[in-house]
């Protein structure tokens, strides 16, 4: 299947969700995020429960960093965190070993893909991936990063080099389970400038793109960051199937920047709307957003990020309806 | 002129030609007090302005901080000497369940460069911790932040926990975080709701200052 031209003939969402289906099998983030059987048959039900485009996989940003040693924090209700850091300087970047694709929670996950595509059937399933500049991030510590960029660049870019290589690998097994793309989401580059940005994160994520994607792998670059306003050109260049925005930027904005052929996603608030808001305000919103940006046929809809576990499912349908609706009558 | 000269250098976050220079301007007769509101905490307020204006990001305005706090660093046993106080005291930290701190580490930062002493709790900060650094160190503001929809109901915990401690009325409560909103903020019954580092860095200084 070509991935891009599924996308572009739908008119329809496609959200990152999949946490809030914990909601539905009664289960707790920490017993998902550790068992594979378990996340396959959450991303069925939401799959069941939905019209959504696709199925997209846990955005769960601590497993790669927990492959290559960091600790951990689990909880019953939100989505894991990485704590402390494993780099610090030169010395330490040259000595973090790069891990084997299946260490720690990475195998369980590609296994959670490999059962969920043969459960999903009707509609392309997408991984999760972290980009490489915010797995470097959670190597060094997410402050410290920024001090790094300037006081030791060649220590961050060591690290980048090694979490790239990692992260390619991850995806090839990901694309061998059977996902038919990966959504790789770098938010800690949406901090950047632009001119870092094109130093410590987009020049990884082209590697990555150019190792992984084809026709029938899609790779979907996520930045939620506000200062992606600024580095359009240079993140459309990736060359990525489509990229997708957080809520933190005006959707229609970035449209009018996108040339005609490049898929932009986005971008309801995931905290504001499905999770704290209600079925109006989250209709109201989806309308707005829908009135401003669904002439421009390469628009799908989403979340601005990954939907947290404990939204609405109200809410959530209610986002659907609207689309549907509102497609419906376009 | 040299205070403008330390004013670049903080922007540009060069730490190291910061601490020289101001070692220079206090050789040269400029008061401690001159360095800091005349050459420091303007550079800082042009970078708390470019950042609210996505002209600069968030690694800029830790490097400038960082040089602000090597200048004041060389100022501060003149500053103690001279009985120079600070404009005002908060503490700050992320609530309880929540690890995620550079927000956090910003905003305490613009605070800091805006002359206001900050006590930072750290991450995972429970309610009562925030009561006694109050009553400790008698600090006017509180600083809750937190990046999850599920920590942000601890914020009212924290409200909650000025009420029954007895001293809600003699303490300012601000929030903040991606969850976050003015909304929010008015139903647990904080006082304030800040968008950004910048506007929060503001608020506590009209606070310390009793603007409002």
């Amino acid at each position: 299947m070509n991935i891009k031209e599924y996308l572009l003939s739908k008119k329809a969402a496609l959200p990152i969700l999949s946490f809030p289906g914990i909601t539905k099998q009664g289960i707790s983030v920490k017993q998902l995020v550790n068992d594979s059987t378990l996340q396959a048959q959450v991303l069925k039900t939401v799959a069941d429960s939905t019209p959504s485009l696709a199925s997209v996989s846990f955005m769960d940003l601590s497993i790669e960093a927990e492959a290559f040693g960091s600790q951990v924090r689990f909880t019953d209700n939100e989505v894991p965190t990485v704590i402390g850091s494993i780099v610090s300087d030169l010395e330490d970047a040259k000595s973090l070993n790069i891990p084997k694709v299946g260490t720690a929670r990475t195998g369980l996950a590609i296994e959670a893909i490999k059962q969920a595509k043969r459960l999903i059937t009707d509609r392309p399933l997408f991984a999760g991936a972290i980009g490489p500049y915010s797995l470097t991030g959670r190597l060094c510590d997410v402050t410290e990063v920024m001090y790094l960029c300037y006081d030791d660049p060649d220590c961050v870019e060591t690290v980048l080099n090694k979490a790239t290589s990692f992260i390619i690998d991850y995806c090839k097994a990901l694309k061998l389970a059977g996902a038919n793309g990966v959504v790789i989401a770098e938010p800690l580059a949406g901090l950047l400038s632009a001119d870092m940005a094109n130093q410590f994160s987009l020049p990884f994520v082209k590697r990555i793109i150019e190792e992984v994607q084809t026709q029938d792998f899609a790779v979907i670059y996520h930045n939620c960051g506000n200062s992606v306003i600024n580095m359009l050109p240079d993140i459309f260049s990736l060359g990525a199937t489509a990229y997708h925005f957080g809520n933190s930027v005006n959707m229609a904005s970035i449209l009018e920047k996108a040339p005609s052929d490049i898929i932009c996603m986005g971008n309801i608030d995931p905290a504001g709307q499905f999770a704290n808001g209600t079925p109006e305000s989250i209709r109201e919103a989806t309308t707005t957003l829908l009135d401003s940006c669904a002439n421009y046929k390469n628009f799908i809809i989403s979340s601005g990020c990954d939907i947290p576990p404990h939204s609405s499912w109200e809410n959530i349908d209610e986002f659907f309806r609207t689309v549907k609706n509102y497609y419906g009558n376009y | 002129m040299i205070l403008n000269e330390i004013s670049t250098a903080l922007q540009s976050g060069k730490a190291k030609i910061v601490k020289e220079l101001v070692a220079k301007a206090i050789e040269e007769g400029f008061t401690a007090t001159q360095i800091l509101n005349e050459a420091l905490m303007p550079g800082m307020d042009v970078v708390g302005i470019k950042f609210r204006n996505n002209e600069v990001f968030v690694p800029e305005v830790l490097i400038a901080a960082r040089a602000m706090n090597q200048g004041v660093e060389v100022l501060k046993p003149i500053l103690i000497k001279e009985g120079t106080t600070s404009v005002g005291k908060a503490c700050i930290g992320t609530v309880q369940g929540d690890l995620h701190d550079i927000g956090k580490n910003i905003v305490k930062l613009m605070l800091e460069a805006k002359g206001i002493e900050v006590i930072d709790l750290g991450v995972d900060v429970p309610p009562e911790k925030f009561v006694q650094t109050v009553k400790e160190e008698n600090c006017q503001i509180v600083l809750c932040s937190a990046l999850l929809t599920t920590t942000m109901p601890v914020m009212e915990d924290v409200v909650n926990a000025f009420k029954n401690s007895g001293i809600r009325d003699s303490v300012k409560i601000m929030i903040g975080g991606a969850p976050v909103s003015q909304e929010f903020c008015t139903q647990i019954g904080a006082d304030y709701y800040t968008a950004d580092a910048s506007e929060a860095a503001e608020v506590a200084l009209a606070l310390c200052q009793r603007r409002i």
